[in-house]
């Protein structure tokens, strides 16, 4: 069994059983709220707003990786790529009912491509009509900075990022992501 | 069964909670502590001495080096997934339950004790990813314990332990 069908099992089971669900709409308007405040107190200043997103991402991230832990009781990764689709078929899977297709792997295996065909942050959302936004802000930025929280809290540096989001009027909605290193465990200070 | 104590580490090797149920018992010089000596452990471990006025967190740091040491050295010759779950002395067992985030939980018991592996895994699952993780009031690392100490995750940690004592 790949390593995809066995995370997309281990993800349905999940959803099935362990996951208390809330309003997707509820979802929604809270995180547009939010995105729109944000705009509001940077002043229309955009790439401070992505970095706000990506930083409160962070934080949720570095607690979001524990529940996911408790809930689906799986263990270490053997490579990058199992962790793709754990990320996707499990992760996204049991905290928004998504699963992005994983794809466009670099030969070294440390950058791959998760596409989004849905997205439910970003139902009913049109972006500002300044000129600006549609080239500026990347509306589900958060979501670069869940995944960057979670794998660091399990010894993976990551870098992601938005590339493509159908709400600038491009054909798919594309976040990129690449391991940047391993982290090696921390050793107690040095007394003596 | 008897709980002597129970400790935690967070990624950071630093002991973010600890707790005792028992006063330490008398211990004779050398190898009679109910602490980790290096009797019956691994070899290459770092002898205790027969110190008499050990604080708790010496104990800790104690604690956290044996753990640390003996997992590296169950990966090194059983592989990168390996991991021990306990081991005992004459005086007591250490149990340990460490999570994929590298959060360590250790537990020391008394020798009639069974495995308390899973028993481990469910403090971690139901008091501390409930009480301390989802504590939107609590930082996301615990320096000096901070966001651990609760009311919530102390009371339920003293009636996990008590009703497994039982």
């Amino acid at each position: 069994m790949s390593s995809a069908t066995k995370a997309s099992r281990i993800g349905e089971e999940l959803w099935k059983t362990r996951v208390d669900k809330v309003n997707a709409e509820l979802v929604t308007l809270t995180y547009g709220t939010i995105v729109a405040q944000l705009c509001q107190d940077y002043d229309g200043n955009y790439h401070e707003v992505n970095k706000q997103l990506e930083k409160m991402g962070y934080n949720i991230g570095m607690r979001l990786i524990e529940d996911f832990l408790a809930k689906s009781n799986v263990g270490r990764c053997a490579n990058f790529r199992e962790t793709a689709d754990m990320i996707s078929k499990v992760g996204f899977r049991i905290f928004l009912n998504i699963a992005p297709t994983v794809t466009n792997w670099t030969s070294d295996n440390n950058q791959f491509s998760l596409i989004f065909d849905e997205n439910p942050l970003a139902d009913f959302v049109e972006l500002p009509d300044d000129g600006r936004a549609q080239d500026e802000l990347w509306f589900s930025n958060i979501l670069c900075g869940v995944l960057r929280g979670a794998l660091e809290m399990v010894q993976m540096q990551i870098e992601a990022h938005f590339v493509s989001d159908v709400l600038r009027g491009d054909d798919t909605t594309e976040m990129r992501v690449s391991l940047v290193r391993y982290i090696e465990d921390e050793m107690p200070p040095d007394e003596e | 069964m008897v709980v002597y104590s129970f400790y935690i580490f967070d990624r950071h090797a630093e002991c973010i909670y600890k707790r005792r149920w028992l006063p330490r018992p008398v211990s004779t010089v050398g190898s009679k502590s109910s602490r980790p000596t290096s009797e019956a452990s691994a070899p290459g471990l770092p002898a205790t001495l027969g110190q008499s006025a050990r604080t708790t967190d010496d104990d800790a740091k104690l604690i956290f080096g044996t753990v640390f040491s003996l997992r590296n050295m169950a990966r090194k010759l059983g592989g990168e997934d390996d991991n021990f779950v306990t081991y005992r002395t004459s005086q007591y067992k250490l149990h340990y339950y460490e999570t994929p985030t590298n959060i360590k939980f250790v537990m020391l018991t008394d020798l009639k004790s069974p495995s308390m592996r899973v028993a481990l895994q469910q403090i971690y699952i139901n008091l501390y990813v409930e009480y301390v993780v989802k504590n939107p009031l609590s930082p996301v690392e615990h320096p000096g314990g901070i966001g651990v100490n609760n009311e919530l995750f102390e009371e339920s940690l003293e009636q996990f332990v008590t009703r497994v004592l039982s």
